[in-house]
This record gives structure tokens, sequence and C-alpha cells, in this order.
């Protein structure tokens, strides 16, 4: 199937099939594509390494309690799809500065890895916050 | 292994979910990977208002998606899972997540996706940082639970149901807006 090789689709074609699969996750299992949950209850894991107590009676971890359900697995998912669609089409590549980055900011990774942590840093706490 | 274990035992959780959520984030992966939303370029390219890939595979998504939903909503066979709206929260944290998306160039899902194209800055300095970020959430949660993410509380609206049109007039009615503006865009060659 010369198709699953091609680099890139349509977005109208990946558009519709992203639909469909959210078809099928209601369908099959009564849930809507998500992630950001998934790492509230990854942090609540990690941190019960350590104060599992506290994590445990935290407010918010009794909210979104720290375990491997369906959205887990299905962020899982997502990681091992994209290594095989990328993979199938060549367009794997081990990469720290995208190449927008580097024209405007130049190649250092140091520099990309502080704001790009930073960034999901604010990023998840802005979702969290607006997930309610 | 038993510390794993843990977070299985303490609800019940079918294995079937498991197997399920994995199979749906597979597909969910491979689809976006194929449409090249994962990568940092064409979702700073959306965001610069340069590149409208990302626009075009959301909106798609959105309008196969609404149709196949409500169908099975109203056959019974699927549940809308409406979150509340809560103006101050769905706002600010709104705007929060924007300049955190502009720095970073990933969202939660696609920092996972773009880790599997081999993309490394999505995950050392995205996914962690997404980790460290819930974390201080988290913290902060208990404090402004009661107050600022009351502000502005309008309960679970939906869109038929503040305009009191049938669902499936609305859904028409979105279907032609977002369709003309997907031509519009495709005319002008974005």
């Amino acid at each position: 199937m010369s198709v699953l090789k091609k680099v890139r689709w349509s977005p109208y074609v990946a558009g519709a099939l992203l639909g469909l699969v959210s078809w099928f996750s209601v369908l099959t299992a009564g849930k809507y594509l998500g992630v950001s949950t998934t790492f509230v209850r990854t942090i609540g894991m990690i941190e019960s390494l350590f104060t599992p107590d506290r994590v445990a009676s935290l407010p918010y971890f009794v909210k979104e309690k720290p375990l491997i359900d369906w959205q887990v697995m299905e962020v899982l998912g997502i990681l091992i799809g994209a290594f095989i669609a990328a993979k199938l089409s060549g367009d794997f590549k081990k990469r720290f500065v995208p190449p927008m980055w580097e024209n405007r900011f130049g190649p250092s990774r140091l520099k990309r890895w502080a704001i790009a942590f930073l960034g999901g840093v604010i990023l998840m706490f802005g979702a969290r916050m607006a997930d309610g | 292994m038993s510390w794993l274990a843990s977070f299985t035992e303490k609800e019940v959780i079918r294995t079937t979910d498991l197997i399920l959520g994995l199979i749906t984030g597979i597909f969910f992966g491979f689809f976006l990977q194929k449409g090249q939303a994962l990568k940092y370029d064409k979702q700073l390219g959306m965001l610069r208002f340069k590149d409208f890939t990302i626009l075009k595979v959301m909106i798609t998504a959105i309008l196969v998606g609404m149709v196949g939903i409500y169908f099975f909503v109203d056959m019974g066979i699927g549940k809308l899972s409406l979150k509340p709206t809560v103006l101050g929260a769905n706002i600010i944290g709104g705007l929060i997540f924007g300049l955190g998306w502009g720095m970073l160039g990933y969202c939660p899902g696609t920092a996972l996706g773009a880790t599997g194209e081999g993309r490394f800055d999505a995950f050392w300095g995205g996914a962690l940082g997404m980790l460290v970020g819930a974390g201080i959430f988290a913290e902060v949660y208990s404090y402004i639970k009661d107050t600022f993410l009351k502000w502005g509380d309008l309960g679970k609206l939906s869109i038929p149901q503040v305009v009191g049109i049938q669902h499936w007039v609305v859904i028409l009615i979105i279907w032609v807006v977002l369709v003309l503006a997907l031509v519009a865009v495709e005319k002008k060659k974005l």
C-alpha cells in the first residue's frame, strides 16, 4: 500500500480520518480524544514515588487520580502511531532544533530546550486552568 | 512492577478500555503525522498565519467528528461530554495556553507525536515542561478551586441549547460557514 509510504497526505484527508478516529473512540470506549489529563495523572504517579500520602490527599489529584487509564494508553498510542507513520515514509528524523526556530533564533540546543521547557510549563498550566 | 500495578488496581479499569485507548491513540498519531500536523514549522506557521495546514486538518476533523457523534447520541449509542463553561478560567487559561504553545510550538498531543517523529525538543523540552506545569497547577488548584475557578461559571452549555435551534440545523450552518472559510483559505493559497 504505497499511500502509507507517502510523506504527506492532504490535510483534508488526514482531518477527515481524524474525525473518524473520534467516532471510533466514542463508539468503542465512550471516550473523547484528549491528552492533557494524562500529564496530570503522570506527574501524580511520579510524585507518588516520593510523597504518596500527600498526592493521595491533594484535591487536584483526588479529582484526577494518578492511574493508568484509557487516555494514558491513547497518549502512548499517539507516540507509537506517529513513529510508524514517519518510519513508513522516511519522515522520521532525529532533530532537536526545528528549522523555523533555527532560522530565527540560531542553532543553540540549550536555548531551544530552555524555551521549549518553559513553554511546556506555561502551556500545560493554562490548559489545566481552562479545562476546569 | 508493584508501584506501577498499584495504579491499575485502585479503580476498576477494564483491560479492553486500555487496549482500545492504545489502538485509538495509534490511529490518532498516525493520521496526525501523515497530515504533517506534528511539525513545529506547521504549528508556528499557523500561529503566524502563514501556513493554514493545521487549520485545515482541525476544521475537517471537527466537521466529520460532529456529524458522527451527534448521530451516535441520537441513536442512543453515544453520550456528549460537555465541560462547564467557566468564563474566567476558560479565557485566562486559554490565553496562558496560547502563550506556552507559541513558545514550544507543540501542544500536549502533538508533542508526544513529534517525539515519535524524532523531534526530541518536543520531549525533553516540551513534555517534561508539561509535566512540571501540571504539577504546579495541581498545587495552585487547592487555592483557586472555590474562587477563581468559579468566576463566570455558566454550567454545561452547548450551542444548540443556547441558541435554541435543533442540533442538526446548527450542524448544517456550521458546515456551510466552515466549508466556505476553507474554500476562501484555498483560494488565497494559504
